[in-house]
């Protein structure tokens, strides 16, 4: 492996602008945040064979695709940023964005050659397997990187980069749709090629953040930079290990405010659509159009909220967005009985703007505990709260309101029971946020 | 002490934001039938309400 690699080529000289590692960080992430578009090769995939229309037998269906590509990548997302989370800290954020865009494009490169040759377990293990492990080493590296770099504005500085991640689907999928548009012949749905042109093109633009990505030289601060030390406050300015971290109750108390706020707004995320139609009786392209807004709101959430933790404090912010969302769910119900569509897209919009918000907001929580020398690899541990939320809120939504109407409630009010759990959820995640407490120093590292 | 060129992380944020600000043009436009059918009938409640 090229020495251009390794950790000690990436330490910054003095002079270096800190505001070149934010679009390194936004560069990476918003290429394998592209599995939020992946939707879009959903119809697409299962008419490989039969092109305008599936043939029953011979074509995939569309619970299979999602389980083997989309389903897949996010569970194994988690795994491979809690398993090699720690050696992401060792080897630096190049080696680990140059890794990720092989595993991540590669994985693209494979799923074309399953499409071709038709083997959706070919394609499982391009894109859920290969292209999810090089999904868990982008998304670590560059949020750990950030935090070192902007102790001054954590909650900014992950905003920014985990922005880049929501954006991956405002980016991806009308990406992905150019160009099957363009591939598609009588003979193909112009995937397999889709597949490949992204792959080149993402490779060229994660690289691209690999190679203009800084790490700080050890002790570096920004200019005029004072570290809190305020007693009672929940910033440390110690260090605690990642496998001393998953012996603290915050490490578990984070993951249980992570999946909670998670699970609550991928559950309505995955279901934007039907639920729209089904509650207000809209058509497919409005809720198509409803859709698109939740995906801005997803990602300027991650930005603005994350960065107004920095003025709050990270345990405020989260008990607003537990007992604020709170309230917004219940409020569905009511949008639906008065049939205020109106009402219904701007709580469904302020929701999901702090679902985003929730996931940019835990590295900086996570920093503020257990402070920034193992916060990659302690973050990438907690990512795994994510993975679980991805299987349980898409789950509990589409078989609690499948069973509503299969038992005689009507379409429009199929939902109101999962939108009062999903509100329950979030006030275990209330609770869970208020036991945080700061670490005890018996957890911290010796050296700090 | 070799200072970073300005123009330099300009041009960094541009490379990144010229695809997001294609992507978010793209997903505005598609959102627009949202608030141009706002005011069909087609809002109305899919069910009674109770």
């Amino acid at each position: 492996m090229p020495s251009f690699l390794d950790r000690e080529r990436t330490v910054a000289a003095p002079g270096f602008s800190r505001w070149l590692v934010p679009p390194a960080a936004i560069a990476v992430q918003m290429c394998v945040g592209e599995i939020y578009g992946f939707s879009v090769f959903n119809i697409p995939l299962t008419r490989a064979v039969g092109i305008t229309k599936s043939v029953p037998g011979q074509d995939w269906s569309v619970p299979h695709v999602v389980l083997a590509t989309y389903s897949l990548g996010l569970v194994i997302l988690g795994l491979s940023a809690a398993i090699f989370g720690k050696w992401v800290e060792r080897v630096g954020p190049r080696r680990t964005m140059f890794t990720s865009s092989c595993c991540f494009c590669g994985g693209l490169f494979v799923a074309s050659l399953g499409v071709h040759i038709h083997n959706l377990a070919v394609v499982a293990l391009g894109y859920g397997v290969i292209g999810g492990i090089g999904l868990g080493l982008g998304y670590i590296a560059p949020v750990s990187t950030l935090v070192k770099w902007f102790p001054d504005r954590p909650g900014m500085a992950t905003g920014l980069a985990i922005m880049g991640f929501g954006s991956g689907a405002l980016v991806g999928a009308p990406f992905g749709v150019e160009l099957m548009n363009h591939f598609k012949t009588a003979a193909s749905v112009g995937v397999e090629e889709t597949f490949l042109v992204m792959a080149a093109c993402y490779f060229v633009m994660i690289n691209f953040g690999a190679w203009i990505v800084r790490v700080p030289a050890p002790g570096w601060k920004p200019e005029g930079f004072v570290a809190p030390t305020r007693a009672g406050r929940l910033i440390t300015t110690a260090q605690v290990a990642a496998d001393e971290a998953i012996k603290t109750p915050q490490f578990y108390l984070l993951w249980g405010v992570l999946c909670c706020n998670v699970t609550a707004g991928i559950g309505i995320l995955a279901q934007a659509s039907p639920m729209c139609q089904d509650m207000f009786g809209v058509t497919p392209v409005v809720a198509g159009g409803f859709v698109g807004l939740l995906s801005i709101c997803n990602t300027l959430g991650r930005f603005l909220w994350s960065s107004a933790s920095d003025f709050t404090g990270r345990k405020a912010i989260y008990v607003v967005y537990f007992l604020l969302g709170c309230a917004l769910y219940c409020m569905i119900p009511f949008s639906q009985r008065v049939g205020s569509v109106a009402l219904f897209v701007a709580v469904t919009c302020v929701i999901i703007s702090m679902y985003g918000a929730g996931f940019a907001t835990i590295p900086a929580y996570l920093r503020d505990l257990f402070g920034t020398v193992q916060v990659g690899a302690i973050h990438g541990r907690i990512i795994t709260a994510w993975s679980m939320a991805a299987i349980l809120g898409p789950q509990l939504v589409t078989y609690l309101s499948s069973y509503q109407k299969a038992h005689g409630v009507p379409k429009g009010e199929a939902y109101n029971t999962t939108v009062y759990i999903m509100a329950g959820i979030l006030l275990v995640g209330l609770a869970c946020n208020l036991l945080v407490r700061p670490v005890d120093p018996r957890h911290h590292l010796r050296e700090a | 002490m070799k200072k970073t060129p300005p123009i330099l992380v300009l041009l960094a944020f541009l490379v990144v934001a010229l695809p997001l600000g294609w992507g978010l043009y793209r997903s505005v436009k598609n959102s627009m039938p949202l608030f141009t059918a706002g005011a069909a009938p087609a809002a109305a409640p899919a069910a009674p309400a109770k």
